[in-house]
């Protein structure tokens, strides 16, 4: 039984971890009702269970217009210093744009930690020409990228042609949104053990029983970084879902927070 | 603080042509997946019955729950017009014979192939409402329009709807307005503070404790009750009250 079962079952938050969620976002989103979408609300429940930290890329920027959710993602960074930082939102349909928007992300707001891309929502394939610009900033600053992904049913962000971009820029960590998907977890772990520059993303709403056993016997827990989708998905079941996996303490510790710190200071 | 039970609407038994991980959709990986989450009872239906014939998995399921008697058996039924399932008052006594107290159906040409209309499974449908047997509804199968429709014609038919995803609360609040006897199971069900949200407009009872156990982890659905700002009775029903009350009147 884990540790912190009682806990857990006692609605306490988890107060010796640092935990910081690496995936989530902020804001309404089009064919949905959330019903806390504010950066207030997102700290609620952070706070209700022991998140941190958070990295957000605001939902207006990952469907519609990256710079008016950059916009938001700057001014909820100054409003909730040190809780909220932020993932620079890019479109290959915006290629001169979006290189703009990542000098002004970056150059001007510390706490823009890594880079946002949504293949599918953007309807641009990963391996798109326009996309070089983008790319090669991420790689000069040896910085994090994530990639919306799925297994086969994503013609424009699906797990292979993830693995052939990673491949082609190994100086950007690359973080594999939502690991491929509930089915993808096979495929997934295959282009981890061939690309030591993937990272294997938690977030998901369909959770197959003991994906995390399996990600840390056949990848390691390095690998392996901790997110929400908040406030698509509450952050709270994510925090039971690692707090009682059956995984060693220290695993835990690097999932959810110590993996990331070792490549950005907070 | 002492622990909620939990008991879990939403579970299956019976090997999965397209599992996800492990070969563990068995009674032994259920009970194991239930002890790591800490839930304490499931009502269970077997693949067999969805994914092959009734017949063979409803049998199956039986026999194989024999010895859990924290795993309670649903069955999967369809019209009786083709003699693969009883007529629906036999169909009843059995049930209470084999201590069956809530259904699944599979509808659509894709699954079992009929349809939920009056000519097809009226007899059927007003036989289980009549019983008040719950009628568990996979969404991603049955969609909210065809929900609608036997909530407005079967007011004692309880009807939980299964997979809910966390994008649905646009189809489903205006349903809530409408219809007590609508329940959503949780396994999916995790947008922002849906659980605040819906127990402050609607009270508890619209949400009714799942998870998909084996298949999925039952951890994530066990952490969304625990930490919702809600009070200690809603989190009483929703973790498995509300549903053992279901389980208490029906065919009785």
């Amino acid at each position: 039984m884990s540790r912190y079962f009682d806990r857990i079952h006692n609605g306490q938050p988890i107060d010796d971890i640092e935990i910081i969620d690496f995936h989530a976002h902020l804001g309404p989103y089009f064919n949905m009702h959330i019903p806390a979408d504010s950066a207030e609300d997102m700290i609620r429940m952070m706070d209700s269970c022991g998140i941190d930290r958070v990295i957000v890329s605001p939902t207006p920027g990952i469907i519609s217009d990256i710079e008016y959710g950059n916009d938001i993602m700057l001014a909820s960074i100054k409003k909730h210093r040190g809780r909220i930082y932020g993932a620079c939102m890019v479109n290959g349909h915006y290629p001169e744009l979006s290189v703009d928007e990542l000098n002004r992300c970056f150059e001007t707001e510390a706490d823009v930690k890594i880079v946002k891309l949504h293949p599918i929502l953007a309807e641009c394939k990963m391996d798109d020409q326009r996309m070089k610009g983008i790319y090669e900033f991420t790689a000069d600053r040896k910085l994090f990228m994530i990639v919306h992904t799925w297994l086969d049913s994503d013609p424009y962000g699906n797990v292979d042609l993830f693995a052939r971009v990673a491949k082609d820029y190994p100086d950007i960590n690359w973080l594999m949104g939502h690991s491929g998907g509930p089915y993808g977890t096979f495929r997934a772990v295959e282009i981890a053990k061939e690309l030591p520059n993937v990272f294997l993303d938690l977030t998901m709403s369909m959770c197959p029983a003991r994906q995390i056993e399996f990600f840390i016997e056949e990848v390691g827990a390095d690998r392996i970084i901790f997110g929400t989708d908040n406030p698509f998905i509450d952050p709270r079941p994510q925090i039971g879902r690692l707090c009682l996996a059956d995984i060693t303490q220290e695993d835990r510790i690097k999932i959810m927070g110590g993996n990331v710190k070792r490549y950005i200071d907070f | 603080m002492s622990k909620l039970k939990y008991f879990d609407c939403n579970c299956s038994i019976g090997r999965l042509a397209h599992p996800a991980l492990y070969d563990n959709i068995n009674v032994k990986g259920l009970k194991e997946e239930m002890a790591t989450a800490g839930v304490e009872e499931a009502l269970v239906f077997h693949n067999m019955a969805r994914d092959s014939a009734p017949s063979l998995g409803n049998a199956k399921l039986i026999e194989e729950l024999k010895d859990a008697e924290e795993l309670h058996p649903a069955w999967v039924v369809l019209p009786h017009h083709t003699g693969e399932i009883p007529a629906p008052a036999q169909l009843l006594k059995d049930m209470e014979q084999a201590g069956v107290k809530a259904v699944r159906m599979y509808p659509t040409k894709d699954y079992h192939s009929f349809s939920l209309a009056d000519w097809c499974s009226g007899e059927l449908l007003s036989a289980l409402a009549e019983a008040r047997v719950p009628l568990l509804l996979d969404i991603e199968i049955v969609w909210w329009e065809t929900i609608q429709t036997l909530l407005e014609k079967y007011p004692t038919l309880p009807i939980i709807a299964t997979n809910v995803s966390y994008r649905h609360h646009r189809f489903i609040y205006p349903l809530f307005e409408r219809y007590p006897q609508l329940h959503v199971e949780t396994s999916r069900f995790f947008a922002a503070s849906a659980f605040e949200d819906i127990v402050n407009r609607f009270g508890p009872g619209p949400i009714m404790f799942g998870t998909h156990m084996p298949f999925l982890t039952g951890t994530p659905a066990v952490s969304m009750l625990t930490y919702a700002d809600i009070s200690r009775e809603a989190k009483e029903a929703i973790s498995g009250g509300t549903l053992r009350s279901l389980l208490k009147e029906a065919l009785s």
